[in-house]
């Protein structure tokens, strides 16, 4: 009968409560945006690093992560291989060979990460070749070779033109090839697509006279829930002098940042529960203050102080809990369509590309978000009607039945 | 100080001073009076005479500065405000001048309402309050706001919800104030009938010439005093 009564006293002033419902669904739907938006934004930067260039395991000779030179790639392959066989059916395997070098044309020369690719096998880890925008991937030519568009605008370059590339082998002698520009890409960030070209792993061995050797391996597990475990059991398979990194060892700061905003959206969730607590608090004192002379009459029939704060707080959470409802039906109405089609902020193309995110972000909305809206909000209202409730027992029965 | 077991009330040498913009005003002064079971006793007394000081000071919203009032013997000073309510709930039914019924509940659930609060269940409270409403005599008004009905049939729903919990005493301060005579003299009769039929005590405090004819016992307050004390008046 209580909660009856919360629920009518919030359909007394309907004009009132609507606004504070409104108020309250504004901030629901802003809670959640933001945080489908900027969890969308993170995974976004993760998947695209991984999907790029790092994947979700590599596999190097100990102490190349720390300095990825030529001199510790790996020279015997054959214990990373027999490692890896008995989960060839569960992993996609690519290796690679790579260096830093120069890339020159007739106009222009740049330092870029070369990295030498067996093309099959790259397509099923990386995603480089979706990002073909002129001309096509690697074809399986040895002096095939694929730069970015901002590279081939720097070196003055076009399809079919020749570059040279060359870099410094294990002795410290120069080695270089002549190769022809096959493809440009233009990924989702601009920073990588200035600083790295492909081309095929024989022809970088032959230039660098590493044959045989390997700089990683990349293994991506077909389920991406797997990374971890299978990790484990090729560490424990691989002899020690080999290292198998996950992407969070590869790309720590991006999963810290993660980690980070995972907090950082607690301070959000604080800001817009401290502003909703506030205007409960003075929506919830007026509707105290008008019925005044009610909460007198109330405590001369025998109503109890702790069934006036039940009350009083029940009106709150009721206010706060269809606020809340409706918020996240506005919300997931906005958010789920968006999280298949995405939100194109081509207008912010630059400064999205320079952070690796690219121009079109899919919303994330996932349970947790919904259940910290689901919770936070609700009872952000019941803590901002705490002090009207103290206020409304804290009335002298015959005083408060005096008050017209 | 003893108490007479057969008291519902017993007020001793009660004074009660308010502060009017830091002047102290007596609103009672040494009042001494007692309510018997089955009393139908009026208090009356020009305005300020301190009618609704003593009702609220006997209904325990409000406490003397001076003397003491019992309540079933027990005085109810060193009450805690829980207690109170709990005595104001068990004992005691109000009936206010301006009827001051919930407006958000039907006439039904006013009456509900104080079983509600005394943890009575669902059906047995809906099944008392019906039968109250058809005892006096607005049975057809169960579902109706108190928006929707005359001043006479609100203070028929406040006496029912006055009476719902089988109080032992029932405190009216001004109830037909509000009311034509016609239908202030339908009311008192239904509460003499309740006073009568069911034994109910009430106390009223009235300047009402209607009121003060059907007394049992009056008492005429003037200036905070009792100056005359009445019985089968």
């Amino acid at each position: 009968m209580l909660s009856r009564i919360a629920w009518r006293n919030i359909l007394r002033n309907k004009r009132r409560s609507f606004i504070l419902i409104l108020s309250i669904m504004v901030g629901v739907i802003a809670l959640v945006m933001t945080d489908a938006f900027s969890i969308g934004m993170m995974r976004q930067m993760l998947t695209n690093q991984i999907g790029a260039d790092a994947g979700y395991i590599q596999i190097h000779r100990k102490g190349y992560h720390d300095d990825p030179a030529l001199k510790n790639s790996i020279v015997n392959t054959a214990p990373v291989r027999a490692a890896l066989a008995s989960d060839s059916a569960f992993v996609h395997i690519s290796e690679r060979l790579r260096t830093f070098g120069l890339i020159s044309s007739a106009s222009n020369s740049s330092g870029v990460s070369i990295v030498g690719i067996i093309p099959q096998e790259e397509e099923r880890i990386t995603t480089v070749h979706k990002y073909i925008v002129e001309g096509t991937y690697l074809t399986g030519k040895p002096d095939d070779i694929i730069i970015s568009t901002a590279t081939a605008e720097k070196l003055k370059v076009g399809i079919g033109d020749k570059v040279v590339i060359m870099a410094s082998r294990i002795g410290g002698s120069v080695g270089s090839e002549a190769c022809r520009v096959v493809g440009l890409f233009e990924t989702f960030d601009s920073g990588f697509d200035q600083t790295h070209v492909y081309i095929p792993i024989a022809t970088v061995e032959r230039m660098l006279a590493a044959g045989g050797r390997v700089s990683e391996f990349v293994v991506n597990p077909m389920d991406p829930k797997q990374t971890d475990s299978i990790a484990r059991q090729l560490r424990s398979r691989l002899p020690a002098d080999f290292e198998v990194l996950t992407y969070k060892q590869m790309l720590p700061l991006l999963v810290m940042q993660i980690q980070l905003y995972d907090q950082i959206i607690y301070i959000f969730y604080a800001i817009i529960a401290i502003a909703l607590i506030f205007g409960i608090i003075n929506t919830m004192l007026m509707a105290v203050m008008e019925r005044t002379h009610e909460f007198g009459i109330d405590m001369a029939i025998g109503m109890s102080n702790k069934r006036i704060v039940l009350m009083i707080l029940t009106e709150a959470f009721y206010l706060g809990a269809v606020g809340t409802i409706v918020g996240l039906a506005i919300a997931l109405a906005i958010n789920i369509p968006l999280s298949h089609s995405g939100w194109n902020l081509a207008a912010f193309s630059d400064s999205l590309k320079s952070v690796g995110i690219g121009t079109v972000i899919y919303p994330v909305v996932g349970a947790s978000t919904v259940l910290n809206a689901a919770v936070i909000i609700p009872l952000a209202t019941v803590i901002g009607a705490v002090y009207p409730a103290m206020r409304a027992i804290r009335l002298q029965p015959v005083e408060a039945i005096r008050a017209s | 100080m003893n108490t007479n077991a057969s008291e519902i009330v017993r007020v001793d040498n009660v004074r009660k001073v308010y502060s009017d913009n830091g002047v102290p005003v007596d609103a009672l002064r040494g009042i001494n009076m007692t309510v018997l079971p089955g009393d139908f006793s009026v208090i009356a007394g020009p305005s300020g005479s301190g009618k609704t000081t003593l009702l609220n000071i006997v209904g325990t919203l409000d406490k003397p500065t001076e003397g003491a009032v019992y309540l079933d013997g027990e005085d109810v000073a060193s009450k805690t405000r829980r207690q109170l309510a709990d005595i104001r709930l068990r004992k005691i039914g109000f009936v206010f001048q301006a009827y001051n019924l919930n407006p958000v509940l039907s006439a039904l659930e006013n009456v509900e309402f104080t079983m509600m609060l005394r943890g009575i269940d669902a059906a047995e409270r809906k099944r008392k309050s019906l039968a109250l409403l058809e005892e006096l005599g607005i049975g057809e008004l169960a579902r109706k706001r108190p928006n929707e009905m005359s001043g006479g049939q609100q203070q028929r729903v406040a006496i029912a919800r006055a009476i719902s919990n089988d109080p032992r005493l029932v405190l009216a301060d001004e109830p037909t104030a509000n009311l034509d005579s016609d239908t202030a003299v339908k009311l008192l009769e239904l509460m003499e009938k309740l006073n009568h039929e069911d034994g109910i005590t009430f106390v009223f405090s009235s300047h009402d010439p209607q009121v003060i004819g059907r007394a049992h016992r009056l008492l005429i307050l003037k200036d905070g005093q009792i100056v005359d004390d009445k019985v089968n008046v």
